[in-house]
């Protein structure tokens, strides 16, 4: 039977964004069984995390993974956060989009996708609804709360099963959820690993984890300093797209275009947007909703000629040099630690970024194969690892792109090395919506490759004392058992006395010992 | 002062060069001659090859070359020890002792390379410092005796093989001999048919069966009997590019050996045949050259040894007629006809 094109559309417009994702999980990076759970502690930890030092509090997560069976998975992930009032439960995990918000700032997440897609997930595999207990704070009450929901995709949103009061010490978020078609995995790309990147990028949170086998793992934190909260910066004009400028016109309660450009963007003065005006001729003095999608078109095309100051930085809050050491330490216990963060600078014109780089080696950096220790590179945006489609990354390409032999790494793939570059910006240019791999843009190729450079220029100096002291040792052990041994045979063949020899061996022996080699700065 | 009282001060002065420096609280050097082919050089005079004046060093001082330094002073103690005791041993035999020494050789290779560094820094042979080769030399036919130790010996009393020649051959003494010259033959077989021949009886010879390439030994006996006996030495090998050149090492010595060729070269010897002359002049039965011995007779067209005008005269004639001869060809002619015919040709030519 044939169908009407109007009944056809019909359908389409109905597709909520939970059916939506529903139909195409892969889109929020479920795909494959190793992957899917990664994601889902992706999205939790993140969320947790982000909403923890929103609210000042040092976070502190415990996840305790079950398997029931083969592939068949229980998760309860606790945090310590302020907790989510009642009414917003379902919103979170239960909504698509309920988070989404045109906002420039620096954020771990960014979609609102995260948590209700984690139960989305759930749902799909197991068909068990989700169990989240919070605790939060209304005035000075501490209030807790435990519901049993599923989620609704029809209406994208949740249905609540079951809700009950209940005691709770502190506030916080405990979510409970079935997994089937989900993989438990010690690789690179397991849910282990992603915990243990995430606490080299975040040493100032505390991580417990009970893996399937019952194995506690505890990961304290190196530093008990929150990070700064990064504040929100207006879009630097030339970050933005006709698009964009169209949707601020829709959005906003200035009266002038004017107004809205100087308001909505950083870097315009009324002078610049007298310019503007000289040059394209529009008459910016007209309301918002008049712009229309040429004109748009034709500023944007404006700012790109134009010289604009670069955009403030300070909404990039970077992990620093220091807690990067700390975090790379207390993991990876290395014999040789270097790191370094780069000053801002910007790609595609307008959008600032920091580059921050590492490198460890020796004690557990890398990563074991077999018998070897094999070079390790840790990718991260704002301090989420990036564990996926590593191929595509600019961060891959930038440290492949490096000559490692002229900093005494013979063979990247084959050093105990581990590299850790973390990209801070508003806007990363993800390649994908799985979020996984950053965009090879030219300055941020130039920037992490300008960064590890320099942190590799040091471990080479650190290796090559290092060498050259173990040289220095072999060197002294040599003289010291061959001399006596030539000048006794050589009196045994003269048929006299050994002579005294101490100046000589003195003489040959006399380089200073190795002690230890100290990172300079 | 005899040989071995010779041997015995040179070793005892390098243990006294160290302990000299030791004193002067300097650091002990030994200066060995190098051995690169760059520091080969060929003696128009002496014709044969010798060393150059470059000198390698054995420093105390230096971490890789003090365990060289070591290895040579025990090595010099070991020949020492020989040497007073009267005993030889093989390079071998040495390697083996060397596991109680407080340095160890990675390989055999590393110890015979030790044996040679203390030959070119003393100008000694090896043989001198009691460390013999394995291998014989070559089989002598002929009326000459000598004294080995205590055994007597006649060399046309000593079976149809004749006396073998020891490796301890400079120990052996001429006593007497009742010979004009000595010819030399690349093969066992040249050398039966011409003890059969009676070839010693017709030329008044000492018959020297090489078996191939001329051990140093041999190459000991030859120039012995040449400057001691003031014998005239011929060699008769095959006639292609690798007769000549065993010919050629006794004659002038190799460039391998360089350090001590003073002691091995017979420049007095001379190359009787097979020529490629002989080959055309007997209308010998012959191969055709290979593709390697073209290759090497073009080696040897540029090599300083061949350099006078008969040898790149049948070098070049060898090569233009393309082919090659055995010793044993002249069996065409019947098995006399080299003793009968060829070989009193030959050296009438010569002498």
């Amino acid at each position: 039977m044939e169908r009407e094109a109007a009944e056809l559309f019909e359908e389409f417009k109905e597709l909520t964004a939970s059916e939506f994702f529903r139909r195409n999980k892969q889109m929020l990076g479920f795909s494959g069984k190793i992957r899917s759970l990664t994601i889902v502690f992706h999205e939790l930890i993140t969320n947790s995390l982000d909403a923890a030092e929103e609210a000042g509090i040092l976070p502190e997560i415990k996840i305790d993974l079950k398997r029931l069976e083969k592939d068949h998975y229980i998760l309860k992930h606790q945090d310590n956060g302020p907790g989510i009032p009642e009414h917003y439960i379902t919103r979170v995990f239960s909504t698509m989009f309920a988070g989404s918000k045109f906002r420039n700032i620096q954020s771990r997440g960014q979609q609102g996708l995260g948590c209700s897609g984690c139960v989305l997930l759930s749902q799909m595999t197991t068909g068990k609804p989700a169990k989240v207990v919070s605790g939060w704070y209304e005035g000075e009450k501490l209030k807790g709360v435990e519901m049993v929901f599923k989620m609704d995709v029809k209406t994208n949103q949740g249905l609540i099963l079951s809700r009950k009061e209940v005691e709770v010490d502190s506030t916080g978020v405990k979510v409970e959820l079935h997994f089937k078609d989900v993989s438990y995995s010690l690789s690179e790309q397991g849910a282990y690993e992603y915990i243990r990147r995430t606490m080299i990028a975040n040493p100032h949170c505390k991580i417990t984890f009970r893996d399937p086998t019952g194995h506690k793992y505890i990961f304290d934190r190196a530093d008990k300093g929150i990070p700064p909260l990064p504040k929100e910066v207006l879009p630097h004009p030339k970050g933005v797209t006709a698009d964009d400028l169209i949707f601020m016109a829709k959005h906003t309660d200035k009266r002038r275009f004017r107004s809205l450009l100087t308001s909505n963007l950083s870097r315009m003065s009324t002078k610049r947007v007298k310019e503007i005006e000289e040059i394209t001729g529009i008459d910016l003095n007209k309301r918002p909703k008049d712009m229309k999608w040429e004109e748009a078109e034709t500023i944007v095309e404006t700012f790109a000629k134009m010289d604009f100051m670069a955009p403030p930085t300070s909404g990039l809050i970077p992990i620093g040099k220091e807690q990067i050491d700390k975090g790379m330490r207390e993991i990876l216990t290395p014999e040789f630690i270097s790191s370094i963060t780069r000053k801002p600078k910007t790609f595609r014109g307008g959008i600032s970024f920091v580059v921050e780089a590492g490198i460890s080696y020796g004690g557990d950096s890398g990563r074991m194969v077999g018998e070897q220790r094999k070079a390790e590179i840790m990718r991260f945006a704002n301090r989420v690892p990036l564990t996926f489609d590593q191929g595509s990354c600019a961060i891959t390409e930038a440290l492949k792109s490096i000559d490692w032999k002229r900093y005494g790494v013979r063979d990247l793939d084959n050093a105990p090395i581990t590299v850790f570059v973390n990209i801070v910006s508003t806007n990363v240019p993800y390649l994908s919506t799985g979020k996984q791999s950053v965009a090879p843009e030219p300055e941020i190729l130039h920037e992490v490759r300008q960064a590890t450079m320099k942190v590799a220029r040091k471990m080479q100096k650190y290796i090559r004392a290092k060498r050259a002291a173990k040289e220095e040792a072999l060197r002294s052990k040599v003289f010291e058992s061959l001399v006596p041994v030539i000048i006794r045979e050589a009196a045994l063949l003269a048929e006299q006395d050994v002579p005294e020899y101490d100046a000589v061996l003195a003489k040959v022996t006399r380089r200073t010992k190795y002690e230890g080699v100290v990172e300079d700065e | 002062m005899n040989k071995k009282d010779i041997t015995v001060n040179k070793l005892k002065s390098l243990g006294e060069t160290i302990l000299e420096d030791v004193g002067k609280n300097k650091v002990p050097t030994i200066k060995v001659p190098s051995r690169g082919t760059s520091n080969i050089v060929y003696d128009e005079k002496k014709r044969y090859y010798v060393l150059g004046d470059r000198y390698g060093k054995r420093s105390l001082g230096n971490v890789k070359q003090i365990s060289k330094m070591a290895q040579m002073v025990y090595v010099a103690n070991f020949c020492k020890d020989l040497i007073r005791r009267g005993k030889t041993a093989t390079l071998r035999e040495m390697y083996y002792v060397s596991e109680g020494w407080d340095v160890d050789f990675g390989d055999q290779q590393e110890s015979n390379i030790v044996g040679e560094d203390l030959e070119v820094t003393l100008g000694m042979t090896r043989e001198d410092l009691g460390l013999m080769p394995e291998e014989d030399g070559a089989s002598v036919y002929g009326n000459i005796v000598i004294q080995d130790d205590d055994v007597e010996i006649n060399a046309l009393k000593s079976g149809k093989s004749g006396y073998t020649i020891s490796p301890t051959i400079d120990e052996v003494e001429f006593v007497d001999h009742d010979v004009k010259r000595v010819i030399a033959v690349e093969t066992m077989g040249m050398f039966h048919r011409m003890v059969q021949e009676e070839a010693y009886k017709k030329f008044d010879t000492l018959i020297v069966g090489l078996k191939g390439q001329a051990a140093r030994a041999t190459r000991r006996f030859l120039k012995r009997v040449n400057e001691e006996l003031n014998l005239p030495v011929y060699i008769c090998n095959d006639g292609d590019p690798w007769g000549f050149h065993i010919a050629m090492v006794i004659i002038s010595g190799s460039a391998k050996l360089a350090h001590v060729n003073h002691q091995l070269a017979t420049p007095n010897a001379k190359f009787l045949g097979v020529t490629a002359s002989d080959i055309i002049n007997y209308d010998l039965p012959t191969d055709p050259l290979k593709d390697i011995d073209v290759l090497r007779l073009k080696e040897l067209s540029k090599d300083p040894r061949y350099r006078d005008d008969a040898w790149q005269m049948e070098i070049k004639k060898m090569l233009k007629i393309g082919k090659k001869a055995e010793q044993q060809s002249f069996s065409k002619y019947g098995l006399e006809y080299v003793v009968d015919t060829y070989l009193p040709e030959k050296l009438e030519q010569m002498e």
